[in-house]
């Protein structure tokens, strides 16, 4: 195991090595994605501006919850963003190549590619992470919460994203069929949490988790609920315990396309 | 004549092209349901709070809104841009720039191809369950609305790849044009009524979304107001002048990135 991870750490060094070849692209690419996210929170705050109070949820709970969505999207993405390219790799073949990897298949697949995106991501979560500390006057146990919170996030992302990406082993057209399947689970993540009540929000935290990387998390800190925070991990891990299995079942339905480029 | 003819043939063959895969059908109704059908429920339950009426809107105005938004999407003229891009990259641009055709020209109208299945499906579908579930806005019931809406969303499919175009252009510049692509592809989102309908934009909020570009390309999204009996007439004057703008610094970026053209190898 220790191995693997070795191996995951150096894969995910020279991933960002490659992408910073490009200087001028790489920094664009994250900054632009820094302003690029700025947007949902000036949507939502307007929405409460003319709607009002809606599920309790302020302005300060809206910058909450981008910090957990785009922590955990952006550590996600810019460590695993092979995961994402699995139907790619399936309708082209290449995945083959992975397949005759000696490495643990998983980490293979996700160290294999990067978004320099996904590092402006990162880096606008935390600068919402500095803003809503101050907003909400945060204290020691909150600071902690959150932390174990985005870790918890991170990995329902995660294990989404396996299990969206391992359906691709079931579909003709993978790379739209998942796409479409990923814009289902991760759009009403980026929603005004307050919002979802009743059935919605019962479908969208146990049979979509969608809240679960987000709303769920900032309510959490606001109301210092260790219950939610319970509910949030149990979730998580349950979710990536699926998905690994879901992953592994999924990889026995693969038929290679007999391409002669090796993957290329 | 022969402009014609080349549209007709690539819409004719994108459209049968598309009609070949119905996972991509699937996918694009999948993500209208996940943006446009979720947020629909979120509304409907924040209207329901707010006892019906928010800023004299009510949810079937504001759901139609939303609606015309996200239908408009499904042409994906947006993606024109990385289009142009890639072209660049690859230098396919050049085998495109030496055919008897306008580029710009194939390109939007290879766009239009592309998206105009899924469109037609997802927004035929889409209206008919709004109209079954939630009924019409009096506007829509209106004689001048189906014309006025033709029109404002032809013009609107003008101006998006106007604004789209000139994003891709930006390739011959820069290596990456996609932080250039996401903050004015977000510029449209907000200020075309996606999330928050316009009607439920502040005053200084709704006149910058009412004479910039940006807004002008998703007037489809004002046609359910009640204001629209009187004032679309400026809201179309407002797509044309747009349209003369941008199509005329488009034809100057374009005829300046002709000549920067240089490709190696081959």
């Amino acid at each position: 195991m220790n191995k693997e991870i070795k191996f995951a750490l150096y894969a995910i060094k020279k991933n960002i090595q490659n992408g910073a070849e490009l200087r001028g692209s790489f920094l664009l690419n994250i900054f632009g994605m820094a302003i690029n996210n700025i947007a949902f929170i000036f949507l939502w705050i307007y929405f409460i501006k003319s709607v009002g109070v809606i599920g309790g949820w302020t302005a300060p709970d809206i910058i909450g919850l981008q910090v957990f969505v785009s922590i955990s999207y952006g550590l996600v993405f810019s460590c695993a963003m092979g995961i994402r390219k699995i139907p790619e790799y399936v309708s082209s073949g290449a995945f083959d190549r992975y397949l005759l990897s000696p490495k643990n298949l998983l980490i293979r697949i996700a160290t294999a590619s990067f978004n320099a995106s996904a590092i402006g991501d990162l880096l606008y979560g935390l600068v919402c992470f500095a803003v809503y500390a101050i907003l909400i006057s945060i204290t020691f146990y909150q600071f902690w919460m959150m932390l174990v919170l985005i870790i918890f996030a991170m990995i329902a992302l995660l294990a989404m994203t396996i299990l969206i990406g391992a359906s691709s082993f079931f579909f003709t057209d993978p790379q739209a069929v998942t796409a479409g399947f990923f814009d289902l689970f991760f759009t009403p993540s980026m929603f005004h949490g307050g919002a979802f009540q009743g059935a919605l929000r019962f479908v969208f935290t146990f049979i979509i988790p969608s809240l679960v990387i987000g709303t769920l998390p900032a309510e959490a800190v606001r109301s210092l609920s260790f219950s939610k925070l319970a509910l949030v991990g149990i979730l998580s891990f349950v979710w990536l315990f699926i998905s690994i299995k879901f992953f592994n079942y999924a990889i026995k339905k693969y038929e290679s396309t007999n391409f002669m480029t090796f993957g290329n | 004549m022969k402009e014609l003819r080349l549209a007709k043939k690539i819409l004719k063959t994108l459209v049968k092209d598309r009609i070949q895969y119905p996972g991509r059908l699937m996918a694009d109704t999948l993500t209208t349901t996940g943006r446009c059908g979720v947020l629909l429920l979120l509304y409907y339950y924040v209207f329901n709070l707010k006892g019906g009426v928010i800023n004299n809107t009510t949810f079937i105005v504001a759901a139609w809104s939303i609606f015309f938004y996200f239908a408009f999407m499904n042409l994906g003229l947006r993606n024109i841009s990385r289009l142009i891009m890639s072209d660049v990259q690859s230098g396919n641009i050049e085998v495109l720039l030496n055919k008897p055709i306008s580029y710009l020209l194939y390109r939007s109208w290879w766009q239009i191809g592309a998206g105009l299945y899924p469109f037609l499906f997802i927004t035929i579908l889409g209206s008919a369950v709004l109209a079954l579930i939630i009924g019409i806005p009096d506007t829509m019931a209106l004689g001048i609305f189906l014309p006025t809406i033709f029109l404002t969303f032809i013009m609107a499919i003008v101006l998006s790849l106007l604004i789209y175009i000139m994003v891709g252009l930006l390739s011959f510049w820069i290596i990456d044009i996609n932080p250039a692509f996401w903050i004015v592809d977000k510029f449209v989102m907000i200020l075309g009524g996606s999330y928050l309908p316009v009607a439920l934009f502040p005053n200084f909020l709704y006149k910058i979304s009412l004479y910039s570009p940006f807004g002008a390309s998703q007037f489809m999204t004002h046609s359910v107001y009640e204001s629209w009996a009187t004032n679309w007439y400026l809201l179309i004057a407002i797509q044309t002048v747009w349209i003369i703008i941008l199509g005329f610094f488009t034809f100057i970026i374009f005829s300046k990135v002709k000549r920067k053209v240089s490709v190696n190898g081959g």
